[in-house]
């Protein structure tokens, strides 16, 4: 058996165990997201900024106000991305569209990250992946997650998971929040942000996260 | 006017099995890897003006479930659970015909893998994109989807060929 032969006996497995989930199933529980992400999007708004400062463009963590996102009701609009101190010193972030990604930079770098952000394929390529302990932690997949988290060992896992954390309930895709603990970034590494897929529009992107090494051209410092 | 984006029913029917195929070997558990996917495609139902644009939708999908997946399993704070053979044979799959069930060698040997390669199996091997895509989706770069292709193909070599041949020649 050659490798071709391997792939193919591979691939012949694809099909041997149907997804019995009926397609009407599915669209309830879309309907249900659906209906999931309307509450929050507009309790955000409300909530963390106030309905008179929503409107006017104004908010009161660093938010990108030329961009603007069309929630459910014809006059709350949400700034492409927000960056909030929390109080216990980790800096949330939340990407509605990709616009504006010199803000989104100038903005964490304000707030002490060493970050690169590009809202393209085109990563900043005097960035060098971080030799560090957790080598390539790329991966705050597609709207929101760490994905290589299992192919890191238990020690890297950890600090990963202290370095980027994602926020409970923030999973859906138009509400991307990543919680970003400077302190536990290791010594001389900074982040790399950037997303593939269509820049702009919301949906049709997805935001990655890499530790790179801190340089004055990569990370600002 | 644009191209005609498909329909989501078509869609969903077209490339259920193959997403939950794709799930269930880089999760290692049926049933979740079925609730992961049930989700993802309901995410992409409730988005899908735009993923129907998604240059690789089902993509979108096994992604969206991973991420599901690593979510419950943050929430949980507990691995998520890679079931042995014996519990991937003994779920609904063993319902089905014999005839029509996974190869147990095959799925053990895809177990076996680390997370990343099997990862990369699913979307080069299972969802057939290409290795630019395959980056793209798991946030690599396109040399390390190969690397991982590479090391995965030649763990799957070593563990199953013998296995299958001798199986061949008796």
């Amino acid at each position: 058996m050659n490798d071709d032969e391997l792939i193919t006996a591979l691939r012949e497995q694809r099909g041997k165990v149907p997804m019995t989930t009926p397609v009407e199933q599915i669209i309830s529980r879309g309907r249900a997201v659906r209906a999931r992400r309307r509450v929050p999007r507009v309790a955000a708004a409300l909530g963390a900024t106030g309905a008179a400062a929503v409107a006017m463009g104004v908010a009161v963590p660093a938010t990108n106000p030329a961009a603007s996102h069309r929630a459910s009701g014809p006059t709350v609009k949400l700034a492409a991305w927000t960056v909030a101190r929390q109080a216990d010193g980790t800096i949330r972030v939340t990407v509605r569209e990709a616009t504006d990604p010199a803000g989104l930079q100038r903005t964490l770098r304000a707030d002490g990250v060493p970050v690169s952000v590009t809202f393209t394929d085109r990563r900043n390529p005097a960035c060098q992946t971080s030799n560090g302990p957790l080598g390539n932690v790329a991966g705050y997949g597609p709207f929101g997650h760490l994905t290589n988290a299992y192919d890191h060992p238990q020690d890297a896992f950890r600090h990963t998971q202290d370095a980027f954390r994602h926020a409970q309930d923030a999973f859906d895709h138009t509400q991307d929040a990543l919680v970003i603990h400077p302190s536990a970034l290791p010594p001389g590494d900074g982040l790399q942000i950037w997303t593939s897929g269509a820049s702009g529009a919301a949906d049709n992107f997805q935001l990655y996260v890499a530790l790179v090494k801190a340089s004055p051209q990569c990370t600002g410092s | 006017m644009g191209a005609q984006r498909p329909d989501f029913a078509e869609f969903y029917r077209e490339t259920k099995d193959e997403c939950l195929f794709a799930v269930m070997v880089s999760v290692g558990d049926r049933d979740t890897a079925q609730d992961l996917v049930a989700e993802a495609f309901a995410r992409a139902w409730a988005s899908w003006p735009a993923v129907s644009r998604h240059p690789a939708p089902a993509a979108w999908v096994v992604r969206t479930a991973l991420n599901a997946g690593v979510s419950r399993w943050r929430r949980r704070r507990r691995e998520v659970p890679v079931a042995d053979l014996a519990l991937v044979a003994d779920r609904p799959a063993a319902r089905e015909p014999a005839g029509d069930c996974v190869d147990p060698r095959i799925m053990a040997a895809l177990l076996q893998l680390p997370a990343r390669q099997r990862q990369v199996i699913a979307l080069r091997l299972f969802l057939d994109l290409d290795t630019e895509r395959t980056a793209q989706v798991l946030g690599i770069a396109p040399g390390t989807v190969q690397a991982h292709l590479g090391r995965a193909m030649a763990a799957l070599r070593n563990g199953l060929i013998p296995t299958l041949q001798e199986e061949n020649q008796s």
